[in-house]
């Protein structure tokens, strides 16, 4: 891992990263919640879209989130694979 | 109000996550707190962008969005001052010129500071002022939010403020601050992504920015152009604007209040401590898009408010009913999930300050000196517990203003407006000795007192009672800035040896400065030459 030595104005007590990734629990409810709303989107009925001009932004709304909620698990995964290495 | 929004299964099922994913982060972290620093300022250990988002988002409390969206519904485009101008100087000022005293000292909350700085009686009026004043906040938003969610969504206020309380105690107990930081961070996310659908088909509905420079009034578009003629919608001057609202208002609350300074002091290093309010200050300068554009979407599709509205109608409710209008069931409850998400994560934030400076400035200053660490953590968890209590209590107590962020304002304006001034002089002027520091400040807080006083009762006058908040600011400021120096004049000072770390001219400069790209000054400018753009473009 590349540590960077620059931060030798840490005090003790410092610990390598911090308690938890909190890239994990913001990837993982993000993705929980795109795919809930991108699911629910696809097969609720149409007329509940009147009032948001006719868009199904559940599903847009979902497959957004999704896509984001992904990218913090990808980058939280890859980085912890990159350590272990 | 016949707006009850009907939640269903999907819905509340978003609620639940949300709420799951909160406890599980504090049950994570309870095994970590092992230290009074663990707790308090999560081990010093958090990197930049955690820390950064947090210190935005304990600003980002849903009374704040809610406000500033009634703002913006009555206001305009005007509103965008308490961003461009009323919050980003600060922060980089903070982070660039402050937060070496601060980080750098190794203090653990501002009142510290203030002892370190001037003296016992000082750190004991700020420690005190400050307690009160979170908790009372605290309470604060417990009933408002209450109160929102029976109106909404129908819910029993008791059922509310107990369920809320029950959970922020839960995580915070577990977690400490660290639970707070990694809520905001979370909040964060949920308030853009369930509040932008609103924006979004809001834009869609009124044709962009070209329906509101078709269909909106002249001077609801521009941020300055009225600001020193009649139309100002605002009712501020641009001297009341600039110096009550931009230096002494925003000032005060961005670089002495404690809710957003411990975010810094809990980061890993010094250079991320001096990072954190500017990497905040980015995501803050774009806050006016989930609130202005709302605000002004309101006026336009939403009877209510439009050119029949009474002179009665709540703009408070604005977007809750732009939500109603807009969304249907699925990204309606993330919206509510990220309202609800930002009234905890408040809580939390009030109450993990209220904790620490409890513990540390005012029980273990008075009333048990010199324990051992592991008794002070015992402690910070327990008055989780009271302030908590405390706060619940405040809740049924509360009655609220008609605009909830002018009262906001009337409250920090009291204890906050001065505080910059002792701030200030202690961190750049040697002279400033322990009691121009103590009387300037209580002087400072009396003056805002007797301000506001004097213009309940008619003695003096301004267009809005927003212009009064943003004066009575800036002369409270003038005193405490006056009398610290007067008094300076006349009083012992501290030995300049006692004053090292504390006070420009008596700390080395930070050594090993981070490369050209991470370098706080260098993102500062920047951030300071967007918002100045930004200005100009709204002008």
């Amino acid at each position: 891992m590349n540590d960077v030595p620059e931060k030798k104005d840490q005090g003790k007590g410092m610990r390598e990263g911090h308690f938890l990734d909190l890239k994990l629990p913001i990837g993982w409810l993000l993705s929980a919640y795109g795919l809930l709303l991108l699911v629910y989107g696809l097969l609720a009925k149409k007329e509940i879209y009147a009032r948001s001009l006719g868009v199904n932004v559940n599903a847009v709304w979902g497959g957004l989130m999704l896509v984001i909620g992904a990218g913090f698990l990808i980058v939280a995964l890859v980085k912890r694979s990159r350590k272990k290495a | 109000m016949s707006s009850v929004i009907i939640l269903n299964a999907v819905d509340y099922a978003i609620i639940g996550g949300y709420i799951l994913v909160m406890i599980l982060v504090g049950y994570t972290l309870r095994k970590y707190m092992k230290t009074g620093e663990d707790f308090f300022l999560s081990g010093r250990s958090l990197p930049s962008w955690i820390t950064g988002l947090a210190f935005l988002s304990a600003n980002l409390g849903a009374l704040e969005v809610i406000g500033m969206v009634a703002n913006s519904a009555k206001y305009g485009i005007a509103t965008v001052h308490f961003y461009w101008v009323g919050a980003i100087p600060a922060m980089v000022f903070l982070g660039i010129f402050m937060m070496p005293f601060y980080y750098g000292s190794r203090v653990r909350t501002v009142p510290e500071y203030l002892k370190l700085r001037y003296n016992e009686a000082t750190r004991g009026l700020n420690a005190i002022s400050f307690a009160i004043m979170t908790v009372l906040m605290s309470g604060i938003s417990l009933y408002a939010m209450a109160l929102l969610f029976k109106i909404m969504l129908g819910w029993s206020l008791t059922g509310s403020i107990f369920f809320a309380a029950i959970v922020v105690l839960i995580y915070v107990f577990w977690g400490g601050l660290s639970s707070s930081i990694y809520n905001e961070v979370i909040q964060f996310f949920l308030i853009w992504l369930g509040l932008l659908p609103v924006v979004f088909l809001g834009l869609k509905e009124v044709g962009g920015f070209t329906g509101f420079v078709a269909k909106l009034q002249e001077p609801l578009l521009h941020s300055v152009k009225y600001l020193g003629t009649s139309a100002n919608p605002l009712g501020v001057d641009w001297f009341g604007v600039v110096m009550g609202l931009g230096f002494v208002l925003s000032f005060g609350y961005w670089t002495t209040d404690f809710l957003v300074v411990q975010r810094a002091l809990a980061s890993k290093n010094l250079n991320a401590a001096r990072m954190t309010p500017i990497i905040a200050s980015f995501p803050k300068m774009l806050v006016p898009i989930i609130v202005v554009i709302p605000g002004l979407v309101a006026l336009l599709v939403l009877p209510e408010f439009g050119q029949a509205a009474l002179p009665t109608a709540d703009y408070n409710s604005a977007l809750i009913l732009l939500m109603k209008h807009y969304l249907p069931n699925g990204v309606l409850g993330l919206a509510i999930t990220a309202l609800l998400a930002s009234f905890m994560s408040g809580m939390a934030g009030n109450v993990t300050a209220f904790n620490c400076i409890w513990t540390y400035d005012i029980y273990g200053a008075y009333i048990r000196k010199g324990r051992p660490d592991a008794h002070y953590l015992k402690v910070g968890k327990y008055t989780t517990v009271v302030g908590i209590a405390v706060s619940v209590g405040t809740a049924y107590i509360v009655q609220s203003f008609p605009n909830l962020m002018d009262y906001m304002q009337l409250v920090f304006s009291f204890f906050n407006a001065p505080l910059f001034a002792t701030f200030l002089l202690g961190m750049f002027w040697k002279g400033a000795t322990p009691w121009g520091g103590f009387w300037g400040l209580l002087v400072g807080i009396l003056t805002a007192a007797g301000h506001y006083v004097l213009y309940r009762a008619g003695v003096l006058s301004y267009h809005s009672d927003m212009a009064a908040n943003f004066y009575q600011a800036w002369w409270a400021w003038l005193a405490d800035f006056v009398v610290t120096i007067g008094v300076s004049l006349f009083t012992a000072k501290r030995d300049p040896r006692e004053l090292a770390g504390l006070v420009f001219g008596l700390t080395a400069k930070p050594k090993a400065e981070a490369r050209w790209y991470a370098r706080p000054a260098v993102w500062g400018a920047l951030a300071i030459a967007i918002a100045v753009l930004l200005n100009i473009i709204f002008w």
